[in-house]
């Protein structure tokens, strides 16, 4: 039983990270309207920062700097948040779409730069020794782990409460009203531009956070972490658990993840080792007619955003 | 509508527990059947070359089962797809160690699923992990804690040897155009220390990406330093493309090549009059009956040939796991790990590939004897970093056929490591 609950520690660790990119997403998409389809990206640049900084030198690569823990997340915050506010002053005019195929192409090239800067990603031999925070006072990977998910659950507390009190206030409001109908909020005098962009540049930024936690729990990057299918997941998760709403997005990030590990074990239990390739094949298509049953039967998610507008409103 | 959405989460809660309980129960049962772990990744890009990979890997469990299994008990193999997916792949692997209680796996392809397994389950586990493919040398460097192997020559043995073979024909101004993945990049950065030891110099150093259409920009670069020869670490098909490119430029008729161009692919797609004298570097097998009852034994069972990457080293991988976990004293991942080492013994009874064999390897093993295990790819010897070593051959192009001009013997690589080195 003991390694039943180690697996799930794990697994759960992995969920927590993937709750904050979805809601990170959720802030741009769900509240705003912002379709970011670069969201491999912003985790690229906030998990290469916190590894270039707190990584144990190395005589390869530059940077490998050895610094604490807390420095790395912190400036992983702080370098994705600006990259965001370079690519959304660039991008956020853009409409739907658009938006999209603009994300979606810096979201490649974020991940193609991790590729080739070699002296400083050591492109596809990746960073190695990444520090875990406070790891010399466990011994056993377990106990590690359940420390990681308590802290975990901590730091997933606390932004799921803060994205509920900056979404409740005046702010929130704001960001609803400008998904709904741009022009109505502009004429009520408010900028959209300028409130698309602080939502931008704030979901992008719990992105670069999650890639540093992933990073610190897995202990290397490479750039292979950052391929475009994890942007596919997230949406994934947050369409499937329901957009708008930050409960939604971290339950949508816990059954996706919890689809595509399952599917792999109940595979390899059914299928004879024989049949493995088929088997394997199987259990992508598995995924795919889960997450379509979904949207089928759950359009808008299996917690969709409350209404908050009218409660005579029907959906 | 919202207390049927959490029911059906609670359902689906319900589910996973009970399915990840259920393997648990049963690992708590007698050691009977011991499991052994394989990720590999069967669907993806990498899908294509995988399939010929986990047939190898069925063929050895199915030799392993005949020959007598492990510790007198038949062997499950856990065969888990990684997607070609870091997370997929870190998830399959602690999957893998927690609930199924493998000590010991093989896997996988893509050095970017390989390398957070080696750090997040791997190294703090304490299991034992072998690859067949993955090639990245940071792998090796010591942070798995001694726990991961690798049954593919690295790169370092062919660059090194490239490179005394170069400055041996007195090609020292060189260029260089290199494919730019993990294995084009490591193959430079070994042969660049080696090739400045030995006195030459890189004029150039042009990377290129594959499955491009042409190559004249990457070979009008080349040339445009100048260079007396050409280096070229790559793969066939592009291979030929910038041979072609290089030669109807005008650059100088010597060129080396890496171990991929051994192929009549390569020769014909220039064309044979074109390459002569052209020579590369591979890592040298003894030929002898532990390869051809591999390729025998493999053609039988699929009804398709050997060839193609990864497949005898995957095969070896799961042969050397489970001839360790019968030598180590007990089956857990520090005793296998030890045990690695003692597969391949100087001055141990050989033993070779098929059930036959590993019977033999067997009974010497009851019988407190060493073995030396002779792989589908040769003598399986692994260095204090868990890579292996071996004798390198230079092969080169004669009258359009490829035929092997001299072999280096271990003796003269160690020589030449500790030269380049110092």
């Amino acid at each position: 039983m003991l390694g039943v609950a180690s697996y799930l520690v794990f697994f759960l660790c992995v969920v927590l990270v993937l709750c904050i990119l979805t809601m990170g997403l959720n802030l741009q998409w769900g509240f705003t309207g912002l379709f970011n389809a670069g969201v491999a990206g912003f985790y690229a640049i906030g998990g290469y920062t916190h590894a270039i900084l707190t990584a144990a030198p190395n005589p390869q690569l530059m940077g490998n700097y050895g610094l604490p823990w807390l420095v790395g997340i912190i400036a992983a915050m702080l370098v994705t948040a600006l990259a965001a506010t370079l690519i959304g002053l660039i991008t956020i005019r853009l409409r739907g779409d658009y938006l999209a195929i603009a994300t979606f192409g810096i979201g490649i090239m974020i991940q193609l730069v991790s590729l080739n800067l070699e002296s400083w990603t050591g492109a596809s031999q990746g960073i190695t020794r990444i520090p875990k925070p406070l790891a010399t006072w466990f011994d056993a990977p377990l106990s590690y782990n359940l420390f990681y998910l308590v802290f975990m659950v901590a730091v997933v507390a606390l932004v799921y409460w803060a994205l509920e009190r900056i979404l409740s206030s005046p702010w929130g409001r704001v960001l609803r009203a400008i998904r709904e109908d741009e022009a109505a909020a502009s004429s009520l005098g408010k900028s959209p531009l300028s409130y698309r962009l602080q939502s931008f540049v704030l979901g992008s930024t719990l992105m670069g956070l999650a890639g540093a936690l992933y990073v610190t729990f897995i202990g290397f990057v490479s750039p292979f972490d950052f391929l475009p299918i994890l942007t596919f997941q997230v949406w994934a998760m947050l369409i499937v658990g329901g957009s708008g709403n930050n409960r939604g997005a971290m339950i949508g990030a816990l059954v996706v993840w919890g689809i595509w590990a399952a599917s792999g074990v109940a595979v390899s239990k059914w299928v004879p080792p024989s049949h493995a390739a088929q088997g394997a094949a199987i259990q992508v298509i598995l995924i795919g007619l889960t997450l379509v049953l979904m949207l089928l039967y759950k359009p808008r998610g299996l917690i969709g955003e409350r209404s908050v507008v009218s409660r005579h409103l029907v959906w | 509508m919202s207390s049927s959405t959490s029911l059906g989460v609670g359902r689906w809660l319900a589910g996973l527990l009970l399915a990840a309980a259920l393997p648990a129960a049963m690992a708590q049962a007698p050691a009977c059947p011991v499991k052994v772990g394989g990720i590999l990744p069967l669907t993806g890009s990498m899908a294509p070359i995988t399939k010929k990979i986990a047939q190898a890997a069925e063929l050895a469990i199915e030799h392993v089962n005949q020959g007598g299994g492990i510790k007198s008990c038949p062997v499950q193999f856990i065969l888990r797809d990684d997607q070609g997916q870091p997370t997929v792949g870190v998830d399959a692997a602690k999957y893998l160690v927690e609930v199924e209680r493998v000590q010991a796996f093989t896997g996988t392809i893509s050095s970017g699923v390989t390398g957070p397994i080696i750090s997040a389950v791997t190294a703090p586990s304490k299991v034992v992990q072998i690859s067949c493919c993955s090639s990245a040398s940071n792998f090796t460097d010591g942070r798995s804690g001694g726990y991961f192997f690798r049954t593919l020559p690295t790169s370092k043995t062919q660059a090194y040897a490239t490179a005394s073979e170069v400055n041996r024909r007195g090609m020292k101004r060189l260029a260089v155009i290199y494919v730019n993945t993990d294995f084009g990049t490591d193959m430079l950065r070994f042969y660049r220390g080696a090739h400045k030891k030995l006195g030459g110099e890189i004029l150039a150093e042009v990377p290129y990406n594959d499955n491009q259409p042409n190559y004249r920009a990457e070979v009008t670069r080349a040339l445009a330093s100048k260079p007396e020869a050409l280096l070229l670490i790559g793969f066939p098909k592009d291979a030929v493309t910038i041979v072609r490119e290089w030669l109807s430029q005008g650059g100088p008729r010597k060129v080396a090549l890496n171990n991929s161009m051994r192929t009549m692919d390569f020769v014909n797609g220039v064309g044979g009059q074109f390459v002569e004298d052209f020579f590369g570097m591979d890592n040298a097998q003894e030929p002898g009956p532990h390869v051809d009852a591999f390729n025998e034994a493999f053609l039988k069972k699929w009804n398709a040939d050997s060839k193609g990457p990864g497949v005898h080293t995957q095969y070896d991988a799961v042969m050397v796991m489970a001839l360790a976990m019968n030598i180590a004293k007990d089956l857990s991942g520090p005793s296998i790990r030890e045990a690695v080492r003692r597969v391949h013994t100087p001055g141990g009874t050989p033993v070779g590939t098929g059930p036959a064999e590993f019977k033999k390897a067997l009974e010497l093993i009851r019988a407190g004897k060493p073995i030396k295990y002779f792989g589908a790819t040769g003598p399986i010897e692994f260095d204090a970093n868990g890579d292996v070593s071996g004798p390198a051959l230079v092969w080169k192009i004669t009258g359009g056929q490829i035929v092997t001009d001299r072999t280096i013997s271990l003796t003269e690589m160690q020589a030449l490591t500790r030269r380049v080195e110092e």
